[in-house]
């Protein structure tokens, strides 16, 4: 019981640091990390020396019901072009049994390298492996996650961004799979120029196998913007949409979110 | 029309067509173009991001204390990447209109925060990532000087302490720093490329040298004052570079950072060179880039070479003073630098004693402008008062010099001018009438007309009538001396200075060898040698080309391979 408290404690805690904005104190509203809002990463790291943090919150809508989620991340650029991250996804959500119940999630742990900048024709490339610590509820085993991701220029300003995920499940129970395959293209586009430079649209279609054997696919469509609010601060919004996905799709998901570099 | 009319008229329109093609040529020979040096190091290919974050401070970002400050300074950024930008994207035909007025819309609506870039220019980005790299990184010491000066909870001290702390962060962390040395710019200038971008895009090198102007003036706008003071400083400073500097088509030169903050370029000459030598750097690749008759790889070298120039690499072991090329005038190793100014390397065709100025004409460093006195230096350098008017800033000796040459001088003027201690500047706003004005209530100001000889001791200005009392111990006999509140010192005029000497320079303006006997005047207006008012109309023969390590009374060492150091000679004058 106490340590539910905790976890909706600090669930709570995250969601309303994520929508406290401090004007007068941001990650680069260009600077894309994976759920902020969308799901894909581009390929730059943070810079060397560089803390981050980011908070955000999320509405979903699965077959019934509806979820709440949070999530906080920590980044640190521990080196030139490598930074390490923590995050960890705390969510209220029904269950198979259809109660709604508390779930601090699994703490990941991730470290991020960009090999190159974008030059000539050569897009930038960077790799990003996660591993998630069974810390939430029914959670077992420790599972990885390898992310490639290439960003390069098309039309002037605009960016896309590849992400090729493999997502590995060492605690997958009766039906799940071990390995699930994924794959995002992400756009990005600022908004405004030539008389504004404060704000990105961002966009993505992506796929994964789902992680029951027995059903489709995972198709997700998104759409977002980052808008820089402070020198130092973002402040992000969202809409995905699962197309297909079986008992795992989430037909509507609104999420916002706060960056703050230091 | 008969066919001969129009053929007239066709051959007439390619004459002219001709004629305005070749006043504007900026072709250069590809074989007259400087080779590489030979084992040049690594990172000046490398193909990483490299980005770095800030030092880490409780300063960082408080330029924001003075918005408009801040924002004139992120649409510098902006209207920089976008002339890039235009440039490698086949855009430079219309760079003088369209990229011209698109700069310009950001410069009149600054943008809120600070904007990447590489956002702004990924092309160029793409083309030349390290030159980015060398841009951005010391375009971050920029940002984090300026942070500390506009900082509220520093003291003087410590402000002056964390700014060297920040040259530190800023040499040791990468090995693309710029060179803390003086060079010699009229070397870096006589490139077969030089002058290029100017002559082609006037209106545009104009912004550029007006963000450079920006660049350099904040620093004295800001330096040793409260905020109050600066943010008073920053109206007059930002409608001068609003109206004025930003449009000006007719310097001879890019604005030096000692010609419009010499007190910071005296305490950090390190810093003051570098900003100097990383605003050639932007020169030198303007020009490459907007010389016809290269190809783009040549281009590429060209940018990569004037890189190496400027490093910090390049000139390992060099000393400031060194590397006189009197065959020459001016080599890559010439590190000599202006008499009693170790923050400024050797220009076109002028003397370590004496340098050249738009306006003002030939004058010495050392001296101050109004009485030809030598200025306090060393520890008491503090002690020397500053006059922005014009564009330009002028060192001082008195609270009297830097009024009546305020009083001289056209538009709206800042005097700063020193009170007791290091850290209270008593900041006087002159109006475009020539009225004065003052934000510091109660002070009290000593007149006791003299020589000048003597007038750092007869014209003061203190805090408070203790403060006065506390200095007159040691100075008996000014104790009946009558002390002015300040709307009585505004209402002096001073005599002209007894000691006041004209400087001759070696010729008449080094950079108009084409116009001998005229002078390019603030405006563009040209006056005749007999109407300026500070310029010698006569070459000054005695004057020889002596390096500064023989000549002036300021030492200064640098070590590039350790941690920053300088050692000035400090005596009282």
């Amino acid at each position: 019981m106490k340590k539910s408290l905790f976890q909706k404690s600090l669930f709570l805690l995250c969601v309303f640091a994520s929508l406290r904005l401090n004007p007068a104190v941001a990650v680069d509203h260009n600077n894309l990390d994976a759920g902020r809002p969308l799901e894909f990463d581009d390929a730059s790291s943070v810079a060397f020396r560089e803390q981050a943090i980011e908070f955000g919150a999320a509405v979903s809508k699965p077959k019934s019901g509806v979820n709440f989620e949070g999530s906080a991340e920590y980044l640190y650029g521990f080196a030139k072009n490598s930074h390490l991250s923590v995050d960890f996804d705390p969510r209220f959500a029904r269950e198979e049994s259809g109660a709604r119940r508390f779930d601090s999630g699994d703490i990941g742990i991730g470290v991020f390298h960009n090999f190159n900048r974008e030059y000539g024709s050569t897009p930038a490339f960077a790799l990003r492996a996660d591993a998630y610590l069974p810390t939430g509820r029914d959670s077992s085993g420790v599972d990885f996650r390898l992310r490639a991701i290439a960003t390069k220029h098309i039309f002037a300003r605009s960016q896309l961004h590849l992400n090729l995920d493999l997502n590995v499940n060492n605690g997958a129970h009766d039906g799940e799979r071990q390995t699930q395959p994924g794959i995002i293209l992400g756009y990005s586009q600022p908004l405004g120029y030539p008389s504004r430079f404060d704000r990105t649209l961002v966009a993505q279609i992506g796929y994964r196998a789902n992680e029951l054997q027995s059903e489709n696919g995972v198709t997700t469509v998104g759409v977002g913007m980052r808008q820089q609010v402070g020198v130092q601060s973002v402040f992000d919004v969202g809409v995905l949409s699962d197309l297909t996905g079986g008992s795992s799709r989430e037909k509507l998901k609104i999420v916002a979110g706060y960056s703050r570099q230091f | 029309m008969k066919p001969q009319k129009v053929a007239f008229a066709i051959i007439a329109s390619l004459a002219i067509s001709c004629g305005i093609a070749q006043a504007q040529s900026t072709l250069v020979e590809s074989t007259s173009l400087p080779e590489l040096p030979a084992n040049l190091p690594s990172w000046l290919d490398n193909k990483n991001t490299n980005h770095l974050f800030h030092k880490r401070g409780k300063h960082n970002f408080d330029v924001y204390n003075i918005a408009p400050l801040a924002r004139d300074l992120n649409a510098v950024a902006v209207g920089h990447a976008m002339a890039y930008e235009d440039l490698v994207t086949g855009k430079a035909s219309t760079l003088e209109s369209k990229t011209f007025n698109r700069i310009n819309g950001v410069l009149e609506n600054p943008p809120k925060f600070m904007p990447d870039e590489a956002f702004i220019s990924p092309t160029f980005g793409r083309k030349y990532g390290v030159l980015e790299q060398v841009f951005d990184w010391t375009h971050v010491l920029h940002a984090q000087t300026v942070d500390v000066l506009a900082n509220t909870s520093l003291s003087e001290a410590q402000k002056d302490k964390e700014i060297e702390a920040l040259w530190d962060y800023y040499f040791q962390s990468v090995p693309y720093a710029i060179t803390p040395l003086p060079m010699s710019m009229e070397y870096l200038d006589s490139q077969p490329y030089s002058g290029a971008f100017r002559k082609k895009y006037p209106k545009v090198n104009g912004l550029f040298w007006g963000y450079h102007w920006l660049q350099g003036s904040m620093y004295d706008a800001l330096y040793g004052l409260n905020l109050q003071q600066q943010k008073q400083s920053y109206e007059i400073i930002g409608r001068r570079y609003h109206k004025t500097e930003l449009y000006k088509t007719d310097r001879p030169f890019m604005p030096m950072f000692a010609e419009t903050s010499p007190k910071f370029a005296i305490r950090f000459p390190k810093i003051a060179n570098a900003f100097d030598n990383l605003h050639m750097l932007h020169d030198m690749v303007n020009d490459i880039l907007s010389t016809d008759g290269i190809s783009e790889a040549q281009k590429e070298q060209q940018i990569k070479r004037a890189i190496w120039l400027v490093s910090a690499q390049a000139h390992q072991g060099e000393t400031p003073g060194e590397g006189a090329d009197k065959t020459t005038g001016g080599s890559l190793h010439d590190h000599r630098y202006m008499e009693g100014m170790p923050g400024m390397g050797m220009m076109k065709g002028m003397t370590p004693e004496l340098m050249w100025m738009p306006v003002m004409g030939w004058m010495n460093m050392s001296e101050c402008h109004h009485c030809s006195m030598p200025l306090p230096k060393g520890e008491n350098a503090w002690r020397t008062s500053t006059l922005s008017a014009e564009g330009w800033t002028m060192q001082v000796r008195c609270a009297l010099c830097a009024r009546d040459m305020s009083s001289e001088t056209k538009g709206e003027s800042i005097l700063r001018i020193p009170l007791e201690t290091p850290d209270k500047t008593l900041v006087v706003f002159s109006d475009e009438q020539g009225n004065l004005s003052t934000s510091t209530p109660g002070v009290l100001l000593l007149e006791e007309p003299g020589s000048h000889a003597k007038c750092n001791e007869w014209s003061r200005a203190f805090s408070s009538r203790e403060a006065f009392n506390n200095w007159v111990k040691e100075n008996p006999k000014y104790a009946d001396a009558k002390l002015l509140t300040f709307a009585q010192w505004a209402d002096l005029q001073g005599d002209k200075p007894d000691t006041y000497e004209k400087p001759q320079g070696p010729s008449n303006n080094p950079y108009d060898h084409a116009k001998s006997g005229t002078h390019i005047m603030d405006g563009g207006e040209e006056m005749n040698d007999a109407d300026m008012p500070e310029t010698a109309s006569e070459p000054a023969a005695e004057i020889e080309e002596t390096p500064n390590a023989e000549s002036t009374e300021t030492e200064q060492t640098f070590d590039e391979s350790t941690e920053a150091e300088q050692t000035f000679e400090e005596e009282t004058p």
